[in-house]
């Protein structure tokens, strides 16, 4: 690599060579069997270099020597054609990176037979349950990745780890009617995988959703899990955490910092080696150390996400929060692994406590959601009506509202968490909100 | 390294050596350029080189997949890809046998005029700048992000059946963000163009830069001068960019094979869901970003009827599902790229014209809404989908109005299908990506529609 950073320099005042090598071994399930195995694996390079302020970016299928060299002059001749950044100032420089987690090898290799039998396993279950029930999809398998980033600054950073998921989508067809597809799953940075808690959670929910109910239009107590909040907050809140959003003025928590933006129960930090973390990363991106980033703190909001080169602009450091995209080479803030804490009683208890209310599975229409002042109008479905605590039935209603009014309206948070594998990773817990205003069908 | 004859030279070498029932290999070397303009600076600036091979066997009733980008290891590949389908073979009751076709061999030539490799990069570089300053002449604008991404390249596919299909693959697409500011509102914009049959000059002759710039800014001010709607039933008017995407997502999808037999899809085939003005078509359409004369299996790409004058018809099929179902395959089968099977997926999915005119669709509302244009929407597999509009309308008393902000359309569609009151007689469509594990070119679209009920506003 050493050679290659000196070659580059030939052409670049700086350069970075990124190498991603990645394999994936999963299998697929669809209608009630196993239905194909595959094995992927990638490559690629990724040249990002920099000629008189001037950026270059090559993305090759390979990490051969040579194909690297094309690569680095294919950069360079991009560099030319692009103009000038005056705002550029450098690439990050080495940086101190905390103790990486304890890498699983077993995951590294693992056969697909292993998750052949898991998910036969995952579809007798389900199909013992309930039959009414069909195992509608699925598939489990592993990701394994190792990257290493370099640069002329003298960063050199090595990570390699994987990760194992096995999910189940559950269809209830009983009289004529077909329930909504209901799917639950367990991901972890191991083999041991919980194929019964995924298929007994899934198929409790589809047994609730045989009975349809109405919704009204109200303003009642909506409980909202794991997997609903996390897409709910990437389309909404977490995007108005990046500095880039800051100065261009398109973040509505511009002039917020300090300032109490949620309420006191909520608390939002990103820290890629927090312990339930799928993506156990010690350096972003680029290569600068990830640290735990508290953004929200008992309701107030603390600071901005940064990556290199946004925070060389504004003068303060990169936080860590670089997150590179494989298929265009470029860096953008982000979280790694998102951290909403958890509080105090459990999910079942919220539920018992409620009198009438409704507990959400899922958002349809979340990416329709307005990043930039945090607007949503979202589908919730699947979900459920909860009447003397209770769940009753499934149901269907539209949420509409502004999440910045919505952070205010939490009244209590469940003391479980999940681990959502989903643009980056999303530790969960299921929040209570108050007071939200549903259109019911 | 001729790849044709290394390709040939494995796909013997699998046909002497496996039992394999079917092997299929696809290679595929693309070069792309990403550029991504954020503000007056190139944030991406990228020349790119996709090169591998995908290769799925079908042995024993079982399907084993690999994918790898180091060619040299392809005979290993094969092998891998034969052991999986083996294991999987062992889990499986219901043996997968394939439909059968008349293999084609063929060189699927492009019919752009302009393709992206011959146009410099400096003048793809002067197109989004001055996409870029059109935008930033309104006073509102606070951000914008423009990314272009072309590729021009081949595909090879080639079957143990004789399959010998070479492409010259080429593609543009253009996707625009933009962000704008009034007092304290902030609003956003959202516009995409794709294409494989028009080159470069789509950007000539019918995608300006000042027919988009225009048409973004129009959505953005209609969201930053818009009132926040009435929740509730009322009478809807969609573009064409919104009854396109009902038409995909909310009834595509379930027209998809593999979803078809888990929707209620499933046991209205032949029977009536809509008026019998309404038809719904899987189809070639001018400047479809889904147009292909094949798919990844080498089946030609058929026109289909999904809804025929208000019955359910058709449904898109691979050649498993065409096998399982006794009918013939439709050319469904596509794969995002060489590291994915080939998987269902839509093309241009359209609702057809007929004849009212816009007018006369509202000249009889006293209050509803008129929906142009949307930002994200997703359906469940029971058809109840969800729309977010970013451009849309009041009609009151026979006219439009006022604009309305961010907000969405819902419902379910099977119900909506049968309020459908009136059918455009003109026609559009819009081109983007619909993601189903993987992501395909699409697009969708269809006259403007009238629904009295069935679509919740809010």
């Amino acid at each position: 690599m050493e050679e290659l950073l000196r070659y580059g320099e030939r052409f670049f005042d700086e350069l970075e060579i990124a190498v991603y090598r990645n394999r994936e071994i999963g299998v697929n399930i669809e209608l009630n069997e196993l239905s194909m195995s595959a094995v992927r694996e990638r490559t690629i390079t990724i040249i990002r270099g920099i000629k008189n302020r001037s950026l270059g970016l090559a993305i090759i299928d390979s990490e051969d020597g040579k194909r690297i060299k094309e690569g680095i002059e294919r950069a360079y001749r991009m560099a030319k054609l692009n103009s000038q950044d005056k705002r550029w100032k450098s690439l990050p420089s080495p940086g101190e990176y905390r103790k990486p987690r304890k890498i699983n090898e077993e995951l590294k290799d693992v056969s697909p037979d292993y998750f052949v039998e898991l998910a036969k396993r995952g579809i007798k279950l389900a199909l013992e349950k309930d039959k009414n029930i069909v195992v509608a999809g699925g598939g489990g398998g592993v990701e394994w990745s190792e990257e290493r980033i370099t640069n002329s600054q003298g960063v050199d950073v090595i990570q390699e780890g994987g990760g194992a998921y096995i999910y189940f989508e559950l269809i209830g067809m009983k009289e004529g009617k077909v329930t909504p597809g209901i799917f639950d799953f367990d991901a972890k940075l191991s083999l041991d995988l919980n194929v019964e808690m995924a298929v007994e959670n899934a198929a409790r929910k589809v047994k609730w959703a045989y009975t349809v109910e109405k919704s009204k239009t109200e303003e009642t107590k909506v409980i909202v899990e794991p997997w609903a909040l996390s897409m709910l907050f990437q389309y909404t809140i977490f995007p108005a955490f990046s500095g880039e959003r800051l100065i261009k003025g398109t973040t509505p928590l511009a002039s917020k910092v300090g300032e109490s933006v949620a309420s006191e129960l909520l608390t939002i930090y990103d820290d890629p080696l927090h312990e339930m973390s799928l993506n156990p990363r010690i350096a972003d991106g680029e290569g600068v150390p990830t640290r735990k980033n508290v953004l929200i703190e008992k309701g107030k909001f603390k600071g901005f996400l940064w990556d290199n080169y946004w925070a060389k602009i504004k003068g303060t450091e990169s936080t860590g929060s670089g997150i590179r995209n494989p298929s265009t080479g470029g860096i953008s803030i982000g979280m790694h692994n998102a951290v909403i804490e958890k509080g105090k009683k459990s999910l079942e208890d919220m539920i018992g406590e409620i009198e009438h209310g409704y507990l959400v599975d899922g958002f349809q229409g979340a990416h329709s959601s307005n990043p930039d002042n945090g607007n949503f109008a979202v589908v919730a479905n699947p979900a459920f009506i909860i009447e003397d605590g209770e769940i009753k039935g499934s149901t269907v209603f539209m949420m509409s509202g502004n999440v910045y009014d919505l952070l205010n309206q939490v009244y209590e948070i469940s003391k479980e968490q999940k681990a959502i594998p989903f643009m980056g990773t999303v530790i969960s817990p299921s929040i209570a909100f108050e007071n939200v205003r549903i259109a019911g069908k | 390294m001729d790849m044709q004859e290394e390709l040939e030279k494995a796909l013997n070498w699998a046909m002497n050596n496996l039992k394999a029932e079917y092997v299929e290999l696809r290679y595929e070397n693309l070069k792309k350029n990403n550029l991504e303009l954020k503000d007056g600076t190139f944030t991406t600036f990228a020349g790119k080189v996709q090169e591998g091979i995908a290769i799925r066997i079908l042995t024993d009733g079982a399907w084993g997949f690999s994918s790898t980008n180091r060619i040299e290891n392809l005979r290993q590949a094969i092998e891998e890809a034969y052991k999986l389908a083996k294991a999987t073979a062992q889990a499986k009751k219901e043996k997968i046998q394939l439909a059968d076709i008349k293999p084609h061999e063929d060189f699927v030539k492009s019919k752009m005029k302009i393709k992206p490799k011959e146009v410099s990069i400096e003048e793809k570089v002067e197109h989004m700048r001055e996409l870029e300053k059109l935008l930033k002449e309104d006073r509102s604008i606070k951000s914008t992000q423009i990314r272009y991404e072309d590729a021009s390249g081949e595909k090879i596919l080639l079957t143990n059946e004789g399959t010998n299909i070479r492409w010259d693959v080429n593609y543009i697409v253009q996707y625009i963000w933009a962000t704008g500011k009034r007092g304290d509102k902030l609003a956003a914009g959202r516009d995409s163009i794709g294409t494989v049959d028009y080159g470069w000059e789509i950007f000539k002759d019918e995608q300006p830069n000042e027919k988009v710039a225009q048409r973004v800014l129009r959505k953005l001010h209609s969201q930053l001068e818009g009132v926040a709607p009435k929740r509730g039933e009322f009478p809807i008017v969609a573009g064409p960019i919104v009854v396109g995407i009902i038409a995909h997502e909310a009834l595509g999808h379930l027209a998809e094979a593999d979803l078809t037999i888990n929707s209620p899809f499933k046991d209205l085939m032949g029977k009536e869901i809509a008026p019998e003005y309404v038809t719904m078509s899987e189809r070639y359409v001018d400047g479809g970003f889904g147009n292909d004369r094949y798919d990844d299996e080498g089946v030609p790409f058929k026109n289909i009827n999904i809804i025929k004058d208000g019955v359910l018809n058709e449904i898109m099929l691979n050649r498993e599902y065409a096998h399982k179902w006794n009918m013939e395959p439709n050319g469904h089968a596509r794969a995002q790229d060489y590291t994915f099977p080939p998987i269902i997926r839509m093309r241009n999915t359209i609702f057809e014209p007929k004849d009212w005119s816009f007018e006369e669709m509202i000249e009889d509302i006293k209050f509803g809404y008129y929906v142009v244009d949307f930002r994200g929407g997703q359906a469940q597999l029971n058809s109840a989908f969800q729309v977010g509009v970013q451009e849309g309308y009041i009609i009151e008393n026979g006219e439009i109005t006022k604009s309305i902000r961010d907000t969405s359309i819902s419902g379910i569609a099977i119900d909506a299908l049968k309020k459908i009151t009136a059918v455009g007689k003109d026609f559009g469509i819009e081109t983007g990506f619909c993601g189903k594990g993987q992501t395909a070119f699409v697009s969708s679209g269809g006259p403007h529609m009238r629904f009295d009920g069935g679509i919740i506003i809010g």
